[in-house]
This record gives structure tokens, C-alpha cells and sequence, in this order.
């Protein structure tokens, strides 16, 4: 039976996605992580990876607008008959399985695990999910189960117990029923330390994941995201980049990344450095987000010629308070009614965080290795709930236009560590934010970006 | 298993009934046995085998051809201070006194307010395998475990047939045991002296991760062939051997499923409205079926009189490579 491939909801508030462009033609073979086509909706665009081998088939027309969870294309295994797009009966409006899934479900073709385009949303990143300031907590379908649905008790209490959306998983048992092995595997491949040779993920990059997205010819821009987070969470706000390369790196143990263990913040910023020195980048622009926004200032201090502008968004680094029980929270939470109250700590507007935006992060951090290794880097990084690294030296030192921008509703860092930048530093303080701005409000954070970076 | 020692000796089925009944009649007056040609003639499948020669026809008694008077007798006699063992011919024949059994032994002592209680034994050699026809070779143990005041056992081994006989011995209520005709002449590892198997408790014949076979009586040893087959697949299935039907052991079953998450029922009775349809029906209404991972199957008895074909009568009921279809495709995830 061929596998569906689905229109992803990377946004709350998304109902329709429009195809941009089909990267791979009608017939074409396909392996795991293949890049298919790119989808834009009003505030971000994607790029949908494969999730299965084989070849593709049914592809709906470039520019077409889909609702979320209909399928846009089938990917057949090899030799098997491709007849007409199965359930054509859907054409006639009766809504296949899948697409009810209301339940913020990013469709399996969003990526690898958790941490695929579209689907991580982790702690504080929130890809394109909280993106949206106004789309309050009337999500659908906390407890929606989509019709037609098969899956075995098993299957059903593990997802239950790992807060995973059925609807994401593709059923291996009879008539497409989702078994326990099913669940098991997302969950396995959600901790696989491996990442998937997904696309724009170079390998020789210091071992970190990076993914390119953007075809212009502009000045590349570099994105790292903060702890408990991952590139995804760039989403948002990647849509307003216009056409320049953009290269966001997971760090490790997030994301895509492999569960690298680091022994020191010096260890993580070289690791970091690696990567950006293999990218072979002549000239960037920077940003970083909290625990990205200190790795980015300690990069700017040892490349200062290659980065030609720093953006530091709610940045780690000056000085030494930090919320250690958020931390600690988001990594030891393994119910999403646990996770909860820690990511409604990372906004100032608490309706931002749905209780179907927390299922998926729990997803994204079903796996407890994952979830070990990154209270592991906790621990180093920030032992007893302080920044045990001090970057302020560096702030004083590196000459490059930089910008800091905070939310002085931040729980998580105090915004008042800005005001210890040097007058040549332009601040950019949202009263009305907390620690995620440029999730909590992109269409406010990008022009900052966009000008700092032009 | 309670025990009072002793070495361990290899004894068939049948000998092992014959030493239970043979210690009870030594050591408690008050048993008797009773039924058709159980005297010197020695019982129609041999189990009470020489007991009327060294305790006599006051106390082996052959009753005359009647299965309600004889089991009529043995209630009365029960009610009245002594502890009689019933002996049917064939299990079938119980729809000859199935006045005595369900509507007076098994509701005296609760229509007297408990000031009477029936605590006989009835032993019913059961099954079919023995080319005995439609009419002698039944299982119809079910029928009795609907019956709330009956007590409905199952054993499998030869040490289970006698430590079940002796603790329904002890039991004040009337214990039903079900003997598969099938099992008489297999040997097995059977305690010296006294000891009981307690009633409602089901055993575990062998462990196992991926599914787990509920099986009773004969089709406990065809469950575990099947296991020892599916193993060399890598398929390692636990079975349960159920011993008792009522009471049934829910727990050991319930964890069971809880841990395998995949169940088969293997009885031989007539599949629909059988045992294997109660322990489903059981783990649908318990929390255990949140670990169900595949529909349960119930190998049953075919919805047919049982053959006196040899071919014929082996298709009426599961066999080991039934089971192990099952198993597979169970544990493959094409259920």
C-alpha cells in the first residue's frame, strides 16, 4: 500500500498550505529525508521531507492550495502497481482520515521523529506553532480523535503515555492499524543518536545538523537556536529572510544533531565553531537565541572577520541568573500536563501555548535519552540554575554591528543582563514579550533582523 | 500447592486420581465412591482400577445404570455427613442428571441459608480423541462454569488431577472435575502422600514476551508443542494452563495479557458462547486491554457434533498446527 504523504500543519493556525514547487518529478524515486516539495503558508515557508522509500506518484499540481492532513502526493514501494491515487473518493470532499486530525498533528511527512521539519516543536522553539500572536487557546481537538483512526489498545496507550499524535504515525499492521511496534519505532527513531541523511544535513559540519534552506545569493545567514529548542523554531521568522542562504545548526543532543556530549560551554562553542568553519562560509550574518545567542557572541569574538553582523536574541552569557526550575522542568517532563507549565513560562502570553502545541513538543521529547542528555548539558552549562560562563568580555570586545533584542516579561533570563552591553550595542527591548520573541512575535522581530542584516 | 512431602515418582493420569482417591479413602472414613462399573470392573477408563478389592463394596459402590439416581445419591449422601466421590462414565451422560447437579447441588446450600452444604466431588472423563463419537465425546465443562455454587477444575498433569481431587475433597461446596480421556495413560511427576492444588489458581506452563496461549486441559500440552515450534521461529509464547474454570484465575490472565499484549483461547469445547469468549469478554472489560496490541483469537471446537471419523473428529478441534498458525500470524501483525 502506498504511503501518503500529507499536507503538514506547521502553523497553528494553518488550515491550507500552498505547494511551492515540487523538488522531485511524477515517478521519481525517493529515499527517507529526500526533500519533496516546499509548502508556504501566510507566515512561514518549508521544505516537506520524505518519509518513505520509493517512488512518487499523484502529485498535486505546484500551486495548488491544500487543506492540512489531505495528501498531496503517494510515495509507492518499488514494484508495486500504481493505479489511481488511492482514496480518490476524497476529491469528492469526504475528508480521509488523516486530514481530520485537528489535533495540530504534523502529518508524518513533516520529517524524522520529532525533530523533522515541521514536527519538533521543542521547548521554546515552537516552530511555526506559537508563531501566530493571536491564535488563542482554542486549538482543536485536545481529545479529537481522528475518524477512522486504527490503531491497537497498545499502540493507543503508548502514544497516550508519550504524548504522541496518532495521526503522525503510519500504521504497519492490517489495514493500515497502527500497532504498538508502530509507536515504538517513531519513539525509538525520535532517540536514534543517528540523524537521518536528511536534506541539507552535511556530515563532514562537525557533526552537527545543519540545514540550508533559501536559494538566493544574498549574504548567508547563520541561525542557533536556544537549549531545549531546535532549528525549527527559526520557522516563523525565516519567512520574512527574504531570499538569502539560510543555514540553521541544531545543537548538539537537539534537533537532528547527534546526543554529542560536551564537557564545557568552551567545548560546545568549538564544536559549534567546527561547524561553521567547515560550512566554508566567507562572510555572515549571525543570530542566536539564548543559549545560541552566548554561542554566537563567543564565535564573534574568535571570528570576527567572517561575521558581519550579530543579532543576540534574549542571549545567555551576561550574567549569571537563569531560571535553573525551567530548565530542570522542561528536562525532566515526560507528560505533556508536566511539560506545560514550563513552556508557558518561556512567553508572556500564556494563550500562545495550546495544549496541542505542548502535545507535540512532548512528542518532539518523547525520547528520554534525548531528554538525559540535554539535562546533562543543563548541568555543565548551567550547574545549581547559574550561568557558569561569562561572556560579557567578549560583548565588550567584538566590533561588528550588533543588536540585542529582549522581552522584559523574560522569566527565563533577566532582560536587565542587556543593559550591561556597551553603548555601540543596539537594544531592541519589547515590553510586552518574554524569552521567545521572535517566536512570540516574528512580524515584530524580523524587520530587526532584516535591517541588521542588510 | 500445599504438600506433606515425600519423594516424587512418575505416575500416568489415571494413577494419580487413583492414589488421591485411594489416600482419602485411607484416611477419611467418610469418602465413598461411587458409580457405573467403577467397582470390579475397575471403572470404564481403569481409574478406580482395584480400589473396591482393598476397601470394599460398602465403600467402591457400582451404581446401577442412572446417572440422576446415582448422582441424586451422592448429593443426598453428601448432604448428610459424608464425602462421596461421583464417577460418570463419560461427561456427556451429565445431561442425564442435570436436575441434581445444577438445580440441587449447586443451589442447596444457598436456598437453606447455609444450613446445608453439598460437598461432593463428580469426576467426568471429557473430550473427544478417543473415536467414541458425537455422543461421548464432548467437552461440556463450560456448561457447568455458568453455574454459580459449582466449582469447575480442569487438570492437565497427572500431579494437578490428584492434588485438584484431594482439595475438592476439603472443598464444602461440589466440585465438578472435568479428566480428559486423552490424558489418562500420560505420565508425569506426581508428589507422594497428601497434598492439594488450590482450586481457581492457574498455572503458568511456560514464559514467554510476544503472545500468550490460555489453554485447559489437553489443550494445555498442545499449546505448549505449538510454543516449542513457534520458538524455533523466535516467537516465544507463554501458556497458561487455566486448571480452573470456576472460579477462574483473572489475575494470572489479566497479567499475562498485560505483559504480551497478544492473547489466544485454546479449549476444546464448542467455540461460541465457550470459555475462550469469557476470557475475552474479561480482558475487553479490564484494564488490560489498553495493552492489547492485536485482536484475540479463540480456537474452539467446531459448531458441529463431534465426528466419529478419525479425520473428521481430529478437524473438530484445535491441533497444534492450528495454534501455531495462529500464533504466527498473531505475532507477525497480520491479525
Amino acid at each position: 500500500m502506498p504511503v501518503e504523504v500529507i499536507m503538514p500543519k506547521v502553523d497553528m493556525d494553518m488550515t491550507t498550505g500552498r505547494i511551492l514547487v515540487w523538488h522531485v518529478g511524477e515517478g521519481e524515486r525517493v529515499s527517507r529525508g529526500t526533500p519533496l516539495f516546499d509548502i508556504e503558508t501566510d507566515k512561514a515557508a518549508m521544505e516537506v521531507e520524505a518519509e518513505a522509500e520509493g517512488f512518487l506518484h499523484h502529485r498535486v499540481p505546484e500551486g495548488a492550495e491544500v487543506p492540512i492532513g489531505q495528501p498531496v502526493a503517494w510515495i509507492y514501494a518499488e514494484g508495486e502497481a500504481v493505479g489511481p491515487p488511492p482514496g480518490a473518493a476524497s476529491a469528492t470532499g469526504a475528508i480521509p482520515p488523516a486530514a481530520a486530525s485537528a489535533t495540530g498533528a504534523i502529518p508524518p511527512a513533516a520529517g524524522r521523529g520529532g525533530g523533522g521539519d515541521g514536527s519538533g516543536a521543542t521547548a521554546g522553539a515552537a516552530p511555526a506553532a506559537i508563531g501566530a500572536p493571536r491564535a488563542g487557546p482554542t486549538e482543536t481537538g485536545a481529545e479529537g480523535r481522528p475518524a477512522g483512526l486504527r490503531a491497537t489498545p497498545a499502540a493507543r496507550r503508548l502514544a497516550r503515555e508519550a504524548g504522541l499524535d496518532l495521526a503522525t504515525l503510519q500504521g504497519s499492521g492490517p489495514r493500515g492499524r497502527i500497532q504498538g511496534a508502530d509507536v515504538r519505532a517513531r519513539l525509538e527513531t525520535a532517540m536514534s543518536p543517528v540523524p537521518s541523511p536528511a536534506a541539507g544535513f552535511t556530515p563532514e559540519a562537525g557533526g552537527l545538523s545543519v540545514t540550508r534552506r533559501g536559494a538566493g545569493r544574498g549574504r548567508p545567514v547563520v541561525l542557533l537556536h536556544g537549549f531545549a529548542s531546535d532549528s525549527l523554531s527559526w520557522a516563523p521568522v525565516e519567512a520574512h529572510l527574504g531570499d538569502r542562504p539560510i543555514l540553521r545548526i541544531d545543537l548538539p543532543a537537539h534537533g537532528k544533531s547527534p546526543l554529542l556530549a560536551v564537557r564545557s560551554f568552551a567545548e560546545l562553542a568549538a564544536l559549534m565553531r567546527d561547524t561553521i568553519d567547515r560550512l566554508d562560509l566567507a562572510e555572515f550574518d549571525l543570530v542566536g537565541h539564548s543559549l545560541g545567542g552566548a554561542l554566537a557572541l563567543a564565535l564573534a569574538d574568535t571570528r570576527p572577520r567572517r561575521i558581519a553582523a550579530l543579532t543576540l536574541i534574549a542571549p545567555a552569557g551576561l550574567g549569571p541568573q537563569i531560571a535553573g526550575d525551567v530548565l530542570r522542568g522542561i528536562c525532566a517532563a515526560t507528560r505533556p500536563e508536566s511539560l506545560a507549565p514550563w513552556l508557558r513560562m518561556l512567553v508572556a502570553d500564556e494563550r500562545l501555548i495550546s495544549d496541542g502545541y505542548v502535545r507535540q513538543a512532548m512528542a518532539g521529547r518523547a525520547c528520554a535519552q534525548l531528554r538525559a542528555a540535554q539535562a546533562a548539558l543543563a548541568g555543565i552549562l548551567f550547574p545549581d540554575g547559574v550561568q557558569a560562563f561569562d561572556l560579557r568580555a567578549a560583548l565588550d570586545r567584538v566590533g561588528m554591528p550588533t543588536r540585542i533584542i529582549w522581552g522584559r516579561r523574560d522569566a527565563v533570563i533577566p532582560w536587565r543582563h542587556a543593559l550591561t552591553a556597551p553603548g555601540r550595542v543596539a537594544l531592541h527591548l519589547f515590553p510586552e514579550l518574554g524569552h521567545v520573541p521572535h517566536l512570540e512575535r516574528p512580524d515584530a522581530i524580523a524587520p530587526l533582523l532584516r535591517g541588521g542584516m542588510s | 500447592m500445599t504438600t506433606a512431602g515425600g519423594g516424587v515418582r512418575e505416575l500416568s493420569y489415571a494413577e494419580a486420581l487413583r492414589e488421591a482417591m485411594d489416600i482419602a479413602l485411607a484416611s477419611d472414613p467418610r469418602v465413598i465412591l461411587m458409580g457405573e462399573d467403577i467397582g470390579v470392573y475397575g471403572g470404564a477408563f481403569q481409574v478406580t482400577g482395584d480400589l473396591v478389592h482393598r476397601y470394599g463394596e460398602d465403600r467402591v459402590i457400582d451404581t446401577p445404570i442412572s446417572e440422576l439416581g446415582g448422582a441424586g445419591v451422592a448429593i443426598g449422601a453428601a448432604m448428610t455427613g459424608l464425602r462421596p466421590i461421583y464417577e460418570f462414565q463419560f461427561s456427556d451422560f451429565a445431561t442425564l442428571a442435570m436436575e441434581q447437579i445444577v438445580n440441587q447441588a449447586a443451589k442447596i446450600r444457598y436456598m437453606l441459608g447455609g444450613a446445608v452444604s453439598v460437598p461432593v466431588v463428580m469426576r467426568f472423563p471429557a473430550g473427544s480423541g478417543t473415536g467414541a463419537a458425537a455422543q461421548h465425546s464432548q467437552s461440556l465443562e463450560a456448561w457447568f462454569g455458568h453455574v454459580p455454587g459449582l466449582k469447575v477444575v480442569q487438570p492437565s498433569t497427572p500431579a494437578d488431577a490428584k492434588g485438584l481431587l484431594l482439595a475438592a475433597l476439603e472443598d464444602p461446596d461440589p466440585v465438578l472435575i472435568f479428566e480428559h480421556k486423552l490424558l489418562y495413560k500420560m505420565k508425569g511427576p506426581v508428589p507422594e502422600g497428601h497434598y492439594t492444588v488450590p482450586i481457581g489458581k492457574a498455572a503458568i506452563r511456560r514464559p514467554g514476551r510476544d503472545l500468550c496461549i490460555v489453554a485447559g486441559a489437553i489443550m494445555v500440552h498442545r499449546a505448549l508443542e505449538a510454543a516449542e515450534a513457534l520458538s524455533a521461529e523466535g516467537i516465544e509464547a507463554e501458556v497458561i494452563d487455566l486448571r480452573s474454570i470456576r472460579p477462574i484465575d483473572r489475575d494470572t490472565i489479566l497479567d499475562a495479557v498485560r505483559r504480551t499484549g497478544r492473547l489466544i483461547c485454546v479449549y476444546e469445547g464448542v467455540k461460541t458462547l465457550g470459555i475462550g469468549a469469557e476470557i475475552s469478554a474479561m480482558v475487553a472489560e479490564s484494564d488490560a486491554f489498553d495493552f492489547l496490541d492485536a485482536p484475540i483469537i479463540r480456537l474452539g471446537g467446531a459448531e458441529a457434533p463431534i465426528p466419529y471419523n478419525p479425520e473428521l473428529e481430529k478437524a473438530a478441534v484445535p491441533q497444534v498446527p492450528d495454534i501455531v498458525a495462529a500464533a504466527r500470524a498473531l505475532a507477525g501483525g497480520r491479525l
